[in-house]
């Protein structure tokens, strides 16, 4: 019943969205269908381009995070180094602060480094991701130490042993983590609406917000139209990778 | 010429002492087996030689060069570990060549080296899955595979069988000895079963507490235990070491030596030297007897010592029947109840 409540907003979206805006708020099982919700949608925001900001914004935040996590959660994992308990401790400190708390800080960096209004000033302060390098430290602890000795005694170097064995072996890992980061990176709302300003790097999620203020009227077959084209590239790969999903979810905790 | 010497290896960790004073060497083309208890050190040893650990002080050499502060790609070893170290996202093929595409061994070369190899381990139709859709005994071979390709002339092996059941052990003990001496590897081997040291062994280094106890060929342990600690280690079942007292010293016939007081001694003789006799030796109390097939074990008691012999087929013994035992000299082997070595006497019967 829970699961029936939940979906009803989205149930409601797409009846919206398929049927004339006379339809969109009277539930008449034959209504017409139409697609011309999404030829309007499509033609008033630059949502191809809002598309590609998001595509881009997600995939250089994935990419950016796994080199930077691997590295890190390699280094604690299995290396002792001075200082390693406390850098350790300041990594989980950064789990536990809420990333708006440091909005306007954050902003005023970008601003100083001059990169206000761009894709990697979204990127930027969620690429070294505590998250990523916890999973991945517990993740290459469980790898047993024998299977790095093997590699040792064949001649492989520290580098070596990380790309040949660890990330293989964590591979589960990195498709979990993705998963969560590439759902939360594509929703994500308040910081890209700070720091971006215009189309050139806008992602899905604030170009939908601004198309949907009230000052351009409330047309709600248009509105979920659009919502609907946002949401469906995550709501297909939810499908298609629904079990990877679940338990990505379940094995790293809710973030 | 030795291929392998440890000279005057010493290694600790903080304040624990794991080993000391080990001075060893295996010769060239020889297996040679470090077998003692849990936690005797022998482990560590072969991690010693294999560059894994350092030594806290000593010196390792292989084939005549000073390896101490080499890492173990430069030391020319190759390695099979207890659990295999198997790659599991690799197929067998894949694991085999994992080292030798590491070393940049060209294509052809490595293709001539697995089939090599496939050919004497039996793997050919192996060659394509995964380890965790093998056998414990395939992924074994799987392991050797690796060590073989490396084609360096010494292997090192960290109880490659403990995982096996004991068939399959005996079997690819068989096949570990037979390929050793058809490459001509110089092999060590750690183990703490000592039936498997006994039956593959060239020589038996025999290791407790972090110190060795005896180095010797397999005969020499066995026959001449150089102190009661080998004794009992050594032989299934295991050598009994007795407190002496006057009955027993009567019993074995041996001359006692000049500077022993009875009490500073222990007798050890072995279960199937002792014979059930009518007239002569001493008493025991039967409180157990297994039957195992070939044999029959009786454990009997006196003045509260245990006592284990063998007799050949089955032996129908009652519980608590009283009967008289011996063995002759010959037989017997006397340890310093103080120190646990060997104490020889003028009459203790020939050496092997």
């Amino acid at each position: 019943m829970l699961g029936a409540l939940w979906l009803l907003p989205v149930l409601f979206a797409f009846w919206s969205a398929f049927h004339p805006a006379e339809f969109s708020t009277s539930f008449e099982l034959f209504a017409p269908l139409t697609l011309d919700n999404f030829t309007r949608a499509w033609g008033y925001a630059p949502f191809p381009r809002y598309l590609l900001n998001t595509f881009f914004l997600v995939t250089t935040i994935l990419i950016a995070q796994f080199i930077l996590c691997t590295l890190a959660a390699y280094a604690f994992a299995r290396f002792d180094f001075f200082g390693k308990n406390v850098i350790f401790a300041l990594v989980l400190l950064q789990l536990m602060i809420m990333p708006e708390v440091l909005l306007v800080e954050n902003y005023r960096t970008i601003s100083s480094m001059g990169l206000l209004d761009t894709i990697p000033a979204i990127a930027f302060p969620y690429m070294a991701s505590a998250f990523g390098v916890f999973l991945l430290r517990q993740s290459f602890k469980t790898i047993p130490k024998e299977l790095v000795e093997a590699a040792q005694v064949e001649g492989v170097s520290a580098l070596g042993v990380l790309w040949k064995v660890y990330v293989p072996l964590a591979k589960p890992t990195y498709i979990a983590y993705g998963l969560v980061s590439v759902s939360y990176h594509w929703n994500n709302f308040l910081w890209p609406l700070v720091v971006t300003s215009s189309v050139n790097s806008r992602p899905l999620t604030v170009g939908l917000a601004i198309f949907g203020a009230p000052e351009s009227g409330v047309d709600w077959s248009i509105i979920t139209a659009a919502t609907v084209m946002t949401m469906s590239p995550l709501l297909l790969a939810f499908i298609l990778f629904q079990r990877q999903f679940v338990q990505s979810f379940m094995h790293s905790g809710i973030k | 010429m030795s291929a392998i010497i440890l000279r005057d290896i010493y290694k600790s960790w903080g304040s624990f002492e794991a080993l000391s004073n080990i001075n060893l060497g295996c010769e060239e083309g020889k297996l040679l087996v470090l077998l003692g208890p849990s936690g005797c050190g022998k482990s560590t040893t072969l991690r010693l030689i294999a560059g894994l650990e350092t030594p806290t002080s000593g010196a390792v050499e292989i084939n005549g060069k000073d390896v101490s502060n080499l890492p173990p790609v430069k030391r020319d070893i190759s390695m099979v570990f207890q659990n295999y170290a198997l790659f599991p996202h690799l197929t067998v093929a894949e694991n085999i060549l994992f080292g030798l595409k590491a070393r940049k061994v060209s294509k052809p070369e490595r293709k001539k080296r697995l089939k090599n190899a496939a050919d004497i381990l039996g793997l050919e139709e192996f060659l394509h899955r995964k380890p965790a859709q093998l056998s414990g005994g395939q992924r074994q071979r799987v392991a050797l595979g690796r060590a073989i390709v490396a084609q360096v002339p010494v292997c090192l092996m960290d109880e490659p069988l403990s995982n096996l059941d004991a068939k399959l052990r005996q079997e690819m003990r068989q096949e570990i000895r037979s390929l050793q001496q058809r490459l001509g590897m110089t092999m060590v081997y750690v183990t703490h079963d000592q039936v498997e040291a006994m039956t593959i062994a060239d020589k038996i280094i025999l290791m407790n507490d972090g110190g060795i106890e005896q180095h010797g060929t397999p005969e020499d342990l066995y026959n001449r235990p150089a102190t009661a600690f080998t004794g009992s280690f050594i032989g299934n079942p295991p050598m009994n070491i007795l407190k002496s007292n006057p009955e027993i010293v009567a019993a074995c016939g041996v001359d006692m030596p000049e500077n022993f007081a009875i009490s500073d001694l222990l007798i050890g003789v072995r279960p199937e030297n002792i014979e059930v006799s009518k007239n002569s030796g001493f008493e025991i109390v039967v409180s157990a007897t297994e039957y195992l097939g070939a044999d029959t074990l009786i454990v009997g008691r006196s003045n509260d010592q245990s006592i284990t012999l063998t007799i050949k087929g089955k032996a129908t013994i009652p519980m608590g029947e009283i009967i008289r035992i011996g063995w002759s000299s010959k037989d017997t082997h006397l340890f310093s109840a103080s120190t646990g070595k060997r104490v020889e006497t003028t009459n203790m019967g020939e050496q092997s």
